[in-house]
């Protein structure tokens, strides 16, 4: 067998010597196809799962997003809205979760809300999975696992946990820079497939864009009062444990943070800037008539001082780095690594956060109330989320849909 | 501009099957650096492009 290496090869062909090189070559490329296989399971495993959830008998209709713009129809990126009417006159809420899948308690807390909302005056629409194209692929450069599970009473439930943007097998390349529409602005490259940089999108943009003027249109139609975009935000960027608030709504969001610190949790509120562009709170604020509100969490997983990134480190948010940030004060929110932050807490604050701001704009806007319960903060930190996810065996099956 | 997007994206998958059947060929069938560690490289390198052109990864 040849060993060679930059010569002219001295088999030929049809020989032994022919038939073993041959042999060779084939063997090894089927290594490399089991190898193949082998190390792409779960690549493969996370963009084929889809979660189930249970949803509420509130539920008057489940839509494709593409009912609002035809323009991501057939495309991973037509997720399905969920809308829940009372028929009585009232406001109207648009829960938005999963824009950046990489910061879960954002879906979780859509389908907490999706399998036990209660609504008795206006309409709540939620998408769970508002990016499902980023939510089918893992990070590069961060070795998480790419499923955390949450224990309920009947067994575990499994979600994903996703990149933070669309992946490039639905929109690549990439531009070198990424200029916003309409603002001309220039964003990093890879903020083209970040769908909370595209707000308020267009129609013949980039799919990440279509995505986002398909939202953006739906609230226009749809005249939902207020948007409530949710997300998490490590513990060392200034904007997290807060409220982000378009101008419009900045009043209410600074009402609903003080009574959330001085009940149950602190909450912080800033007002959007005027020149930071393509996000929801500033262009759905702009662009349509909604109050645009966008809710960080605390979230360790996504802080980069952290140890070994863990489903563990997920669920319980408990990190000794991050205590050691925290002794040394650089952090932007309270951290104690026995309580950690818990996937229950930070669903839990975007779940009574929500409620909140909600509220308030009842009280700022009457004509604008919205009647609507769902589990709350004290709920969740009693029981766990787990205790507020249905067994999707058990359930009438015309509930069950899969996201 | 959505079916130049479009195109141009598809451009990228069948550009990877391009490189893929190249890398096929070349594991195959060439003349210079016969060698074991050649076909180990080119068997190897050959994976990603067949990720992409069958989206996977």
């Amino acid at each position: 067998m040849s060993t060679s290496v930059g010569r002219e090869s001295t088999t030929k062909p049809g020989g032994s010597g022919g038939r073993a090189l041959m042999l060779r070559r084939v063997v090894l490329l089927a290594g490399a196809l089991v190898l193949m296989v082998v190390g792409t399971r779960d690549i493969r495993a996370l963009r084929a799962y889809r979660e189930t959830v249970v949803v509420s008998t509130a539920l008057t209709s489940q839509i494709p997003l593409s009912t609002y713009f035809g323009g991501i129809k057939g495309t991973l990126m037509d997720a399905p809205v969920y809308v829940f009417d009372s028929g009585v006159p009232g406001g109207s809420v648009l829960l938005i979760g999963g824009e950046h899948p990489y910061e879960p308690a954002s879906p979780v807390a859509a389908y907490v809300v999706m399998e036990n909302i209660v609504v008795t005056k206006g309409r709540v629409f939620v998408i769970a999975r508002a990016n499902m194209s980023a939510s089918t692929l893992g990070m590069l450069g961060n070795a998480y696992p790419p499923f955390f599970r949450i224990k309920t009473p009947w067994g575990e439930k499994k979600y994903r946990i996703g990149d933070r943007e669309t992946s490039p097998l639905e929109q690549w390349p990439d531009p070198f820079t990424f200029v916003h529409y309409p603002s001309k602005q220039n964003l990093a490259y890879q903020d083209s497939r970040n769908m909370n940089r595209t707000y308020p999108g267009r129609p013949d943009g980039n799919l990440t864009e279509r995505t986002s003027y398909a939202v953006s249109e739906m609230i226009r139609r749809e005249k939902i009062d207020m948007t409530i975009d949710l997300h998490e935000a490590s513990l060392g960027y200034p904007v997290v444990s807060t409220y982000v608030c378009h101008q419009r709504a900045d009043e209410l969001c600074m009402m609903a943070s003080m009574i959330l610190s001085a009940g149950p949790f602190p909450m912080k509120t800033e007002v959007s800037p005027k020149t930071l562009h393509g996000l929801t709170h500033r262009e759905i604020g702009d662009f349509t008539d909604s109050l645009a509100v966008l809710m960080e969490t605390p979230e360790p997983f996504i802080d980069k001082f952290v140890g070994p990134m863990t489903e563990a480190l997920m669920l319980t948010g408990r990190d000794e780095f991050m205590q050691t940030a925290a002794d040394r004060g650089l952090l932007y929110a309270d951290y104690n690594i026995k309580t950690g932050a818990s996937l229950d807490y930070r669903v839990g604050r975007h779940l009574t956060g929500a409620a909140e701001v909600i509220n308030q704009m009842g009280e700022f806007y009457p004509a604008k109330k919205l009647l609507a319960t769902w589990p709350t903060y004290g709920d969740v930190m009693k029981h766990g989320i787990g205790y507020f996810l249905h067994d999707p065996e058990k359930a009438d099956p015309r509930r069950v849909f899969l996201d | 501009m959505i079916l130049l997007q479009e195109v141009i994206h598809q451009i990228y998958f069948v550009m990877a099957l391009v490189v893929a059947l190249l890398l096929l060929t070349r594991l195959f069938r060439r003349k210079t650096r016969p060698g074991l560690a050649y076909d180990i490289v080119y068997a190897y390198a050959v994976i990603p492009f067949i990720l992409r052109a069958l989206h996977i990864k």
